[in-house]
């Protein structure tokens, strides 16, 4: 088993950057998470990785191997594409086995290895069959079986999740983290959906634009976000946002107005401060409170009764809305006035420039 | 049981007049060719005394059993090679070359406007600076050119709706190209080179220009071809020649029978996303 390790990785498509400087370090045996919007690069990121794109510039490193010139079936990898992309005219046993055969496997230990790679995924009494008699979880993991045996140094996922039922993906999102912790492989594994992301993920690398937003654990992520784009992207519901003047420094903290706000807002302690630094106040969801005394008035547009939850959308001034996700069943009426308060210490402060203060 | 409308009823009439059209030419002869050897049938008469022999005899004097054997040889030296040509070239031209290379396929292209006829005097001068002349490779040579245009676009119209995930999993899977051809992409063609080889084996057989021209023998030219010295021959004898028609047809229609499922795949592929 190996690390990755990426350079200053740039890909054009003809005049186009789609890949903008990409560093990056993968420790051998991490579950790495490329994140972002469609668009952003991740899949093309992943691609380069496997061999699939070329690297317009910069180094990719396999196990310490440059690996830029290097075919793709000589790099160490395997990968489970979006679409399963299993031989339709194989069976189960020879798709997961293809590589072996190209590899002139021996073919005691090509059945050996298939029939144990079908026992982990418990797909033992699928083997005899074709993929178009298989369901999308099945087929999934058939796939999942045919990177398996191959034992490659890294595990490369292009979103495996994202063409099957919500209640499958749950399950064999499960699967994936079992996978991970039995194989102690390194998996670098793209997403769309910051909560495949949040729970799978040792390490979440964010794009936006061919540019990494940040690299960090879930939890730092969720707790302190580089910038408004990482802010905005990880959580759900989304951070709500709000344009704020800072009215004063006190012993508290600094406080913040706004033609939005019910009443002035403390938000922690922040250095380099001043009256009158125009900024972003993020809060999410999960800190907002049911607040008579609270900085944030509105009257109440949604409410979304979950169960363990209540989701209320509350309409401020003019055409801001914020979401509140209150803990519990609540008794909040639709088009009732409601105010909502925080804890300076679950404020987010974001520079003009959209970077965390 | 609910009353068909009447809607249903004009479509029904409308199929029943076609299938008249297109059977009435083939009934005509076949009764024409059980008339009296000599006589002039007048089209659709069932004769009083139906001459069965007429086939047996057309069979003999055209020589068909031979004919038969020239046919298959052709068919042989033909369709093998370019079904395989072909799958080989619309493989190239629909995943290895892109950008500044497609015009490679435009000459294909351009080949399936070329109709045989126009070809036909500079051909045979080139078949006989070759000394190919009223050999059967007169044929089989100039075929298999020409029909690259037609079977590289269809080929290549297959391999272009095959997703290139198969191709960068077998990629990542340790196959070379060549492997990845034969091992991952003939295989998922098989219903596109079925149905090639069905119509490049009609067209074949069914050959008459080429033969006519570039091939005196009548024993050497396709079963079609053979037709016009069989003619020459027997030109008074219209049953005797609508006997000997409807043997040359009788091939080509057996495997129709045989093969129509592939035929009707091959007429609609691509008509409908799978």
């Amino acid at each position: 088993m190996a690390g990755l390790k990426l350079q200053d990785v740039r890909k054009n498509f003809g005049a186009v950057e789609v890949i903008k400087g990409v560093d990056l370090d993968v420790e051998h045996g991490e579950f790495v998470v490329f994140v972002g919007p469609s668009g952003c690069g991740k899949s093309t990121l992943l691609r380069m990785v496997a061999g699939l794109e070329e690297t317009t510039s910069g180094r990719i490193q396999i196990g310490g191997r440059l690996v830029n010139d290097v075919e793709p079936r000589d790099r160490g990898v395997a990968m489970v594409f979006q679409s399963y992309a299993l031989y339709p005219h194989m069976t189960v046993y020879d798709n997961v086995g293809f590589g072996l055969k190209l590899a002139g496997t021996p073919k005691d230990v090509h059945d050996a290895k298939i029939r144990s790679a079908a026992r982990v995924l418990q797909m033992e009494h699928l083997l005899d069959r074709k993929p178009a008699q298989l369901s999308g979880g099945q087929r999934q993991r058939v796939a999942i079986g045919r990177a398996i045996v191959r034992e490659p140094d890294v595990f490369l996922f292009d979103e495996p999740l994202s063409n099957l039922d919500a209640a499958l993906r749950v399950d064999m999102r499960m699967g994936l983290a079992r996978l991970h912790t039995d194989l102690g492989a390194t998996m670098i594994y793209v997403t769309h959906d910051q909560v495949e992301a949040m729970t799978l993920a040792d390490k979440i690398v964010v794009l936006q634009g061919g540019i990494v937003q940040q690299v960090g654990s879930p939890l730092e992520l969720y707790n302190r976000p580089a910038n408004l784009f990482v802010a905005g992207f990880i959580g759900s519901p989304k951070m709500n946002f709000i344009e704020v003047t800072v009215d004063g420094v006190t012993d508290d903290g600094v406080r913040v107005a706004s033609p939005l706000l019910a009443s002035p807002a403390i938000v922690g302690q922040r250095q380099g401060m001043a009256p009158g630094d125009r900024l972003t106040l993020g809060v999410r969801p999960h800190a907002l409170q049911l607040d008579d005394t609270g900085p944030i008035g509105g009257v109440v547009t949604l409410v979304e009764r979950l169960g363990n939850e209540t989701i209320v959308r509350v309409r401020l001034d003019g055409a801001t809305e914020m979401t509140a996700a209150l803990a519990g069943q609540r008794d909040v009426a639709l088009d009732a006035p409601v105010r909502l308060g925080f804890a300076p210490t679950d404020a987010h402060l974001f520079a003009p420039d959209g970077k965390r203060l | 049981m609910t009353a068909a409308k009447p809607k249903t009823w004009l479509a029904r009439l409308l199929l029943a007049l076609l299938m008249t059209v297109t059977l009435l030419p083939f009934l005509s002869m076949f009764t024409a060719a059980l008339a009296p050897s000599g006589s002039y049938p007048n089209g659709l008469s069932w004769p009083d005394d139906p001459q069965w022999s007429n086939f047996a005899k057309a069979f003999e004097v055209a020589n068909m059993g031979r004919l038969l054997v020239s046919s298959t040889l052709i068919v042989l030296g033909v369709v093998p090679v370019s079904v395989l040509a072909a799958t080989m070239a619309g493989y190239g031209l629909a995943k290895l070359t892109g950008g500044r290379n497609k015009w490679i396929y435009l000459v294909f292209v351009a080949g399936l406007t070329l109709p045989f006829e126009a070809v036909i005097t500079p051909l045979y001068y080139e078949v006989r600076a070759f000394g190919l002349l009223n050999t059967r490779f007169a044929i089989i040579l100039p075929l298999i050119g020409l029909y690259m245009p037609f079977s590289v676009y269809w080929m290549r119209a297959h391999f272009l709706n095959v997703p290139n995930d198969l191709t960068e999993a077998a990629q990542l899977d340790g196959a070379t190209r060549w492997k990845e051809f034969w091992l991952v992409q003939v295989p998922l063609a098989r219903p596109a080179i079925m149905s090639l080889t069905i119509l490049l084996f009609l067209w074949t057989w069914n050959q008459f220009l080429l033969p006519v021209v570039l091939v005196r023998d009548p024993s050497l030219r396709t079963m079609a071809g053979a037709l016009g010295a069989f003619q020459g021959q027997w030109g008074t004898d219209v049953p005797l020649l609508c006997a000997g028609s409807l043997l040359i047809l009788a091939p080509t229609v057996l495997l129709f029978l045989a093969f129509q499922r592939h035929f009707v795949a091959a007429l609609l592929q691509g008509s409908v996303k799978g």
